[in-house]
């Protein structure tokens, strides 16, 4: 009996659950059909063009056969080190001023807050011609260091605020509980905080690193380019993403296979680490219940 | 002299306790909040006191104050004395991080520091003393076996202290202060999160303690307050309205608004 009385609008509400239902799960298969599609050619393609010189050799001369990318990789590591290695304590220190000092001065603090989601949110290019600026004009030559430069100023926002919001899922009551054993707060912050909040920062660093390392926008006006083995971070330095910006556009089917081989090195890595490290978060995630 | 601040000498009787935490004309502001009006209350040394009262009557603030823990955050500010052993805590000369390893506090939820069970006990003596790595092995197993914890975790003391049960959780966190010998343990509602069994250990354990230290413990139970402790306080609005020992103030309240509140018509 009961099983067969409906409440009023059942039938209309009903229908309405499935509507939305529906129109959410078109939505979710439309923005992922392009993702899976990009993933596919990009693998598709990029493993075909993959050889072992493409890991050995550097980028070949205009109209030469053969050739890899190994002074490219090579750069990109060095100059997303260099940016990680600018960026992150900056940003980490930052998220725990923020998080942790700042309480006395919350309009300051909010100031900050802002200012940085705004650099969080700065097209990338314009961060390049600033470095140009401040790195490449008074030095007269563009170097690794000013494309490392670069992609700290993108690392350091990231970092910044997942630093910031890590730290402040931190239940208080930690804090108070540190604080009240006659701990001074400095001792408190980098000895029980941050080994509470460490999972997050450290995804906040990765995040960081996924996405300098695909940037290219900043390094075009910063480490430029080059076609050989840098000779130093004071000269201009190659990099996967520029390659593959120079490469796709030239006329050369074997310059198009290096710059699929590249585009494949990155698309993987980038994948590799994000997922990574969210995977990382999900399982050592704060837990507030604590 | 004001009646309505109840003094020691009336409260106490004409046993001779010493008196270890005074709290002379305490008043309390929360951004602008006048949170505690005009307390009076004397401490007597190596007994339990329980501070009992309705939601928002001021008993955790009055807690929080004794060891200047509210001075973490800003907007807050207490005028009048706490006297500890004769000096004044609220006198910002008064050095924080000493008065904190004299004074010690517990809190409502358990929270174990992202350490071992080792490193739990072991981190406000480390920042205290530099202990030689067998003394600091003795006074960390010494705490857990004050707060009765050592015969369940003496083969895990390597593991992390969120691993633990949460009244066992709670023994660490009593652990983790006791460790620093304070002369003063504060409780602020220690079992509110704990099953019945865990929270009859706890009690058990604050009558233990008593011998050795001073314990002022906050409790919305007015059961738990009548079984652990020796004197009771009862507040209501931000007063202190009646202090004494805890059979008197529950068999033959002095005011009105005690029994009131006791007999659960309150109001």
């Amino acid at each position: 009996m009961s099983a067969r009385v409906r409440p009023p609008g059942y039938r209309r509400r009903r229908g309405v659950d499935l509507l939305a239902k529906t129109l959410g799960v078109l939505a979710t298969v439309f923005g992922l059909f392009w993702l899976v599609w990009i993933l596919y050619v990009t693998f598709r393609t990029g493993i075909g063009a993959l050889a072992w010189r493409t890991f050995t050799e550097a980028t070949p001369p205009p109209g030469m056969e053969g050739g890899g990318l190994a002074n490219a990789l090579f750069g990109s590591l060095v100059m997303s080190a260099l940016g990680i290695a600018i960026g992150a304590p900056i940003g980490i220190a930052a998220g725990t001023y923020l998080s942790e000092f700042a309480e006395r001065r919350p309009v300051w603090r909010e100031t900050i807050r802002f200012v940085n989601d705004i650099l969080l949110s700065a097209p990338s290019i314009v961060l390049g011609l600033f470095v140009y600026t401040i790195a490449v004009r008074p030095t007269g030559h563009f170097s690794g260091w000013a494309g490392g430069i670069a992609l700290a100023l993108i690392v350091l926002p990231v970092v910044v605020r997942t630093t910031d919001e890590t730290l402040r899922l931190v239940p208080g009551m930690m804090r108070e509980a540190a604080l009240s054993l006659g701990v001074p707060r400095w001792k408190v912050t980098t000895q029980i905080l941050y080994r509470a909040a460490a999972p997050g920062i450290l995804t906040g660093v990765l995040l960081g690193l996924a996405r300098i390392s695909g940037e290219t926008a900043p390094l075009l006006f910063t480490a430029l380019n080059n076609q050989y083995w840098a000779s130093g971070l004071n000269s201009p330095t190659a990099s996967v993403p520029v390659v593959i910006f120079q490469f796709a556009m030239s006329p050369y089917d074997s310059w198009h296979s290096l710059a699929w081989a590249g585009a494949f090195i990155v698309t993987l890595f980038v994948l590799v680490l994000s997922v990574g490290a969210r995977a990382y978060l999900l399982r050592n995630r704060i837990d507030s219940a604590a | 002299m004001d009646i309505a601040a109840p003094r020691p000498a009336e409260a106490l009787g004409s046993a001779a306790i010493p008196t270890k935490i005074s709290v002379r004309n305490l008043d309390f502001y929360y951004r602008g909040y006048h949170a505690l009006k005009n307390v009076n209350l004397d401490v007597p040394e190596k007994h339990v006191t329980a501070i009992i009262g309705p939601s928002g009557c001021g008993k955790s603030t009055l807690l929080r104050i004794f060891n200047r823990i509210y001075s973490m955050y800003s907007g807050l500010e207490a005028t009048g004395e706490v006297m500890l052993d004769g000096r004044n805590v609220l006198d910002p000369a008064y050095p924080l991080n000493q008065l904190r390893s004299r004074v010690g506090m517990v809190f409502q939820k358990a929270v174990p520091f992202p350490l071992s069970i080792f490193e739990n006990v072991a981190y406000g003596l480390r920042h205290h003393q530099r202990l030689p790595r067998l003394q600091l092995e003795e006074r960390v197993e010494q705490a857990l076996r004050e707060a009765a914890l050592w015969d369940e975790v003496k083969d895990k003391l390597h593991s992390s202290g969120l691993s633990l049960s949460g009244g066992q959780q709670q023994r660490l966190c009593i652990a983790r202060a006791v460790a620093l010998r304070p002369q003063v343990l504060l409780l602020d509602e220690p079992t509110s999160a704990l099953d019945p069994i865990a929270t009859g250990r706890i009690e058990q354990l604050l009558a233990d303690l008593q011998s050795d230290y001073t314990i002022v413990i906050v409790t919305h139970n007015m059961q738990q307050a009548a079984r652990v402790s020796a004197y009771t306080a009862y507040m209501f609005l931000g007063e202190m309205i009646e202090f004494g020992s805890t059979s008197e103030l529950f068999t033959r309240p002095q005011r009105r608004q005690t029994e009131d509140y006791i007999t659960g018509r309150f109001g």
